[in-house]
């Protein structure tokens, strides 16, 4: 026995790896690391001029000379906002807004070159609105989900934020914008040319977002906003007077309440509604406030006699967008029916204008018409008339608004379904169907996703492409024909949150996947080389931030000299196989072609940063300014290889003669192999056990049993099941052994030839 | 006791009802629990209808096997047969099974009636299911088209649908609760359906039943740290969720928690707040339109101050008189005796008896079906 393990150890191969191990458990550390920063990459298939999920707000900035052309922007479950230049022909995408890390809940144009977002992130983030995408400051004193802003007409420099936990916040825009000097007296986080600077904080707390990134949110000492606090529920819905000194508010308490946005005290508190308030306008005086609500109605309020003077039963299901004529007296709304109607406020006439084919989430007017955003990736603008609303009625159609909820719903149950003025848009921008549908496939490496059209794709994550578009083909069927009989750790996880697929990075989970070289094609390397998914994954990554902090890269010396090889490096790469071809690079640094991310349709990182809160960028516009804003471990990888112990990458098992069997025994104790280990290689492991010990063992004359001249034709078996020899250890465990103790695995002489 | 019997027929006098037995039960050393159940469900009288009527017509098989539905049957069976109109019976074998098969049940130590009643009703489906499994089976071996017994709706006829069995056990105490959960962004409702034998609730101080049913089915919000993975919307989100009833059960079991564990003591505590139970309930908080009335007809009462003592008493109602069933003891009451069951709106109260397990039938038409 001792000689066959000699020989093992000189072979220098797999085989050595399988090595006794002690029968007494492993003395795995039980100690549990704290919980590590995540890394996650959004993927992407277009290019970056489209949304890809639900718009969930608009922004039209009008110019008052006639011939500069309006331009328009809209805020996206995608997490991005875009700038659209508006024009005869349509609209043109001229900038992304890409920073946030979840979806943009809300924006608004603050003095026509500032533009405000509010995110699910839990920030509220200033923009320059006519810059390639430029944050200049991040606001994190929201501790929920951020889902509306207010802002004032003649009051460029105030903004309201409203929020999840019932948090409202008032800003004063220019005094959240102003440099910071001393870096301690702030709860904001200056950022300039998209990349934002590190600065120290004072004290921090964590907050939970959806995507499980703990962000860190600043306790401001130096700007603070004024908080409006009084809510004891969320708020779904806010907004301003033109001067800004009144802020309404609304959400699940179902009253609306008026404060004085100058102190932030409370005014009063109106009740009426019965369910959510979902949407809310004052008039520029602030004497008036409509509230659109989950209860279908719409209402007018009061506020001189703090009472509901009007309520409209327009909509037959919940009221979430609202938009009124410039004098206040017609008002625009839409909801969950999928419904928008113009209403006379006075004369309670209300007109159906068109039907859309999913729930209408805002309304922005613009010269002539109004944009109407869904929970569709598309916007699209609809002839308003809202300078001259009553030119609509004049057509006729019209209906007497009721003021009892669900009145409408009973006319329209009862077959009185208006007619749409309008049956198309004159403008459509269009999105991308966003991805609702994802299954991880068996072998960890392809995803396949459905999207809001019904298409069907399979992706590659380790290199971010769509590799197979079956077009609109069932889901489930796809699935169930990719499925495939192997046993990969779960190395990664992902949702489709973002309308794309975000794949979340974790450490030490994420090393856990190993793969032959071989099997991924990546060739120069020995037979039985292993990759770590994970790892390669991340270099791909990274591969651009790499190639330009390359000046500051100490090298070092090649493992085992092998010379990389351009052949592998696709076209797309070139910045890389110069890096290469300089020599510069070590070897283990190249990029696989199996882990090169696309250039042309690159996905976003998104993580959190050392300091300032987590955040999103593609993965060509990562530069040196991020050095220390990826997690400790991404970089302890790519950098110096070291990654956190594995426990998962082995498979113990027993190896025994199959019941009956002539052949003799082996081995007794356990043995460990990768997880990956063929059973071809068991079938040699057993074949050079058998040969080696007959050849050194004389002793057995037994006439049946000849010294074999040929090596001995063997099979493995696991539970009375012949194994094919192309599986692994883990794969047999997973589906034929079916059982959480050791794995074991039988061999016999296959009889005949 | 037969004083005690005869008191009660002169109490009734001409009105005792024809055909009807006032028996006690004989208290085994702490089985009050386990007697003022079995009283409360021997005059729930479509139960003791069917369970009567299902075990004379299964006599046959039943006898091969002693479980706890024969046990019942026996018990019940011996109080209807009884030539003398009151009395006592010790219901001697029906305990020893309990006790046989349940080890919880096994001591002398004082024992949750709720739980009894609960763990009772779950066994007796138990065994209907299985009887009704085994002659399935039977029948389809011989490939019989023979009607299946104990009245159970075959409308599939070849078997292999495995839905659940609806017993006759089902049919008087099971309702159904829709647990609704709304996403507050897509306002996208999801709704999923749970059926029970009894509804457990909360109570306050100076309550109602009827406030306290409004609580078990109140709006609660699922936010912050908590939210709601909504599928339409493909990410967490604020959601409100609430219970309703969607189906009201023939039966409705009213399990009072009157019992709470208080984490500073470190133990049980009974609360004996006061909690009115009006003897005809209305359930609002139905998926239907209609609300659903029902009659109050047995009340298994708690005697004691603390948990883990005291004493269980029942109050019944048959032919519309009341009576107090004590162990051996049975007598008359007026309708009004029934609010001292209430509880006391003071802590420390002399009064320690209290409404714990509340028997309603419902009594609505158009709902017999």
């Amino acid at each position: 026995m001792g000689k066959m393990e000699v020989r093992g150890e000189r072979k220098a191969d797999e085989l050595s790896a399988m090595h006794r191990v002690a029968s007494a458990g492993n003395t795995s550390n039980s100690s549990r690391p704290r919980k590590e920063k995540r890394l996650t990459y959004v993927l992407n298939d277009s290019d970056n001029t489209k949304h890809c999920g639900g718009v969930n707000c608009l922004a039209v900035l009008k110019h008052s000379e006639p011939n500069n052309r309006s331009q328009l922007f809209t805020g996206s479950r995608d997490g991005t906002l875009k700038r659209w230049e508006l024009s005869e022909e349509g609209a043109t995408c001229s900038s992304t807004f890409e920073s946030h890390i979840d979806w943009v809940n809300d924006a608004v144009l603050v003095g026509g070159n500032t533009l405000v977002s509010c995110s699910s992130d839990t920030t509220v983030k200033i923009w320059d609105s006519f810059s390639d995408g430029t944050c200049t400051r991040t606001l994190s004193q929201h501790t929920d989900y951020v889902t509306c802003l207010a802002s004032a007409e003649n009051n460029s420099n105030i903004v309201a934020s409203g929020g999840l936990g019932g948090e409202v916040f008032i800003w004063d825009v220019e005094a959240a914008l102003v440099p910071v000097t001393n870096s301690s007296e702030t709860g904001v986080s200056d950022s300039s040319n998209g990349s934002e600077k590190s600065m120290a904080v004072t004290s921090l707390r964590a907050v939970s977002s959806s995507n499980g990134i703990t962000s860190l949110a600043n306790q401001p000492q130096g700007y603070v906003p004024i908080s409006a606090k009084g809510h004891k529920e969320s708020v779904y819905a806010l907004s301003m007077n033109d001067t800004g000194t009144i802020l309404v508010s609304g959400g699940t308490e179902k009253a609306v309440r008026v404060w004085d946005s100058r102190s932030g005290s409370k005014m009063m508190k109106l009740r009426g509604h019965t369910d959510n308030i979902r949407a809310l306008l004052l008039d520029s005086t602030g004497r008036f406030c409509l509230s659109g609500s989950s209860d279908s109605m719409i209402r007018l309020w009061d506020l001189g006699q703090q009472r509901c003077v009007h309520s409209y039963a327009v909509h037959t299901d919940s009221v979430w967008a609202l938009a009124t004529t410039p004098t206040f007296s017609h008002v625009y709304s839409g909801g969950r029916d999928l419904s928008l109607y113009l209403t006379d406020l006075s004369t309670r006439e209300s007109l159906l204008l068109c039907t859309k084919e999913q729930p209408i989430q805002q309304l922005a007017l613009d010269d002539d018409g109004i944009w109407i955003a869904t929970t569709d990736s598309s916007v699209d603008r609809w002839p308003s008339e809202h300078l001259n609303p009553e030119k609509l009625f004049q057509r006729g159609g019209s209906f007497l608004a009721g003021n009892l909820s669900f009145s409408r719903a009973r006319a329209s149950l009862e077959g009185s379904t208006p007619v749409p003025v309008y049956r198309a848009p004159n403008v459509t921008i269009d999105g991308i169907p966003g991805i609702i549908q994802h299954e991880i496939l068996n072998n960890r490496r392809h995803v396949l996703t459905k999207d809001n059209s019904g298409s069907v794709k399979l992706w590659e994550i380790t290199k971010g492409v769509v590799i197979q578009d079956y077009g609109q083909v069932s889901f489930e069927e796809k699935k169930e024909e990719l499925f495939e009989m192997v046993s990969i750790p779960a190395w990664f996880t992902a949702d489709t949150r973002l309308g794309s697929l975000s794949i979340h990075l974790d450490t030490p989970q994420c090393f856990s996947a190993e793969m032959y070289s071989a099997d991924l094609s990546i060739t120069q390397k020995a037979e039985d080389d292993k990759i770590n998914l994970g790892r390669e994954t991340l270099k791909g990554l990274l591969a651009y931030y790499l190639s330009k902090k390359k000046h500051r890269f100490v090298p070092q010396p090649s493992v085992n000299g092998d010379i990389p090889s351009n052949k592998d490096i696709s076209s797309k790469n070139i910045t890389l196989s110069k890096a290469e071809v300089d020599g510069n690079v070590q070897q283990d640094s190249r990029i696989h072609p199996p882990f090169q991310f696309s250039s042309t349709f690159p996905p976003s990182i998104i993580t959190e940063g050392s300091q300032n809160g987590p955040w999103r960028k593609k993965i060509t516009d990562l530069n040196k300014s991020e050095d220390e804003d990826f997690p400790r471990w991404v970089l302890d990888s790519v950098l110096h290889n070291r990654m956190p112990p594995r426990e998962h990458t082995k498979c113990s098992f027993y190896l025994h003669p199959f019941e009956g069997s002539t052949a003799q025994i082996l081995t007794q104790g356990k043995l460990s192999a990768p997880r990956i280990l063929r059973i071809h290689k068991v079938v040699n492991y057993v074949v050079e056990k058998m040969v080696l010990d007959k050849s050194s063992d004389t002793l057995i004359s037994d006439g049946t049993l000849k010294p074999w001249k040929l090596k001995p034709s063997i099979e493995i078996l696991c539970n009375n099941q012949v194994l094919a020899p192309e599986m692994s250890l883990a794969t047999v465990r997973t589906y034929i052994w079916k059982k959480s103790e050791d794995l074991v695995l039988n061999y016999r002489i296959v009889s005949g030839k | 006791m037969g004083a005690a019997g005869s008191k009660l027929e002169k109490a009734l006098g001409d009105q005792f009802p024809e055909g009807e037995r006032y028996f006690g039960l004989e208290n085994f050393g702490n089985t009050c629990y386990c007697n003022s159940v079995l009283q409360a469900l021997y005059f729930c009288v479509p139960f003791r209808e069917q369970l009567l009527e299902y075990y004379s017509s299964n006599k046959s098989f039943t006898d091969a096997e002693e479980n706890l539905l024969t046990c019942l049957a026996d018990l019940f069976t011996q109080i209807t047969s009884q030539k003398k109109k009151t009395g006592v019976i010790a219901p001697k074998r029906f305990v020893q099974r309990l006790k046989k098969q349940n080890e919880i049940f096994r001591s002398y130590m004082h024992q949750d009636a709720h739980e009894f009643l609960n763990y009772l009703l779950n066994e007796l489906v138990d065994i209907l299911e299985k009887e009704s499994r085994a002659v399935k089976s039977d029948l389809e071996s011989s490939s019989s088209s023979e009607q299946i017994p104990n009245g159970l709706n075959t409308s599939h006829t070849n078997g292999h649908i495995k839905e659940p069995l609806v017993t006759w056990v089902h049919k008087n105490f099971q309702g159904i609760l829709t647990n609704e959960t709304r996403c507050l962004r897509c306002e996208t409702v999801t709704a999923r359906d749970e059926t029970f034998l009894d509804l457990s609730i909360d109570i306050e101080q100076n309550s109602s039943i009827t406030s306290c049913l409004k609580n078990f089915s109140s709006t609660e919000t699922l936010n912050a740290e908590d939210k709601f993975f909504c599928d339409k919307c493909c990410s967490l989100q604020e959601a409100q969720k609430r219970m309703k009833i969607k189906k009201p059960p023939q039966i409705l079991v009213i399990h009072l928690k009157r019992f709470k564990y208080i984490e500073q003591l470190g133990r049980y505590k009974k609360l004996s707040y006061r909690v009115v139970f009006p003897l005809e309930l209305k359930l609002t908080n139905t998926v239907e339109d209609t609300d659903a009335e029902y009659s109050l007809f047995a009340v298994v009462v708690h005697v004691g101050s603390g948990p883990n003592h005291g004493h269980y008493v029942s109050l019944v109602k048959s032919h519309n008189h009341w009576l107090f069933f004590d162990d051996e003891n049975v007598e008359m009451i007026d309708e009004s005796a029934v609010q001292t069951f209430f509880g006391s709106a003071q802590e420390y109260s002399s009064n320690t008896d209290h409404g714990y397990i509340l028997f309603y039938e419902r009594v609505d038409v158009g709902s017999a079906s």
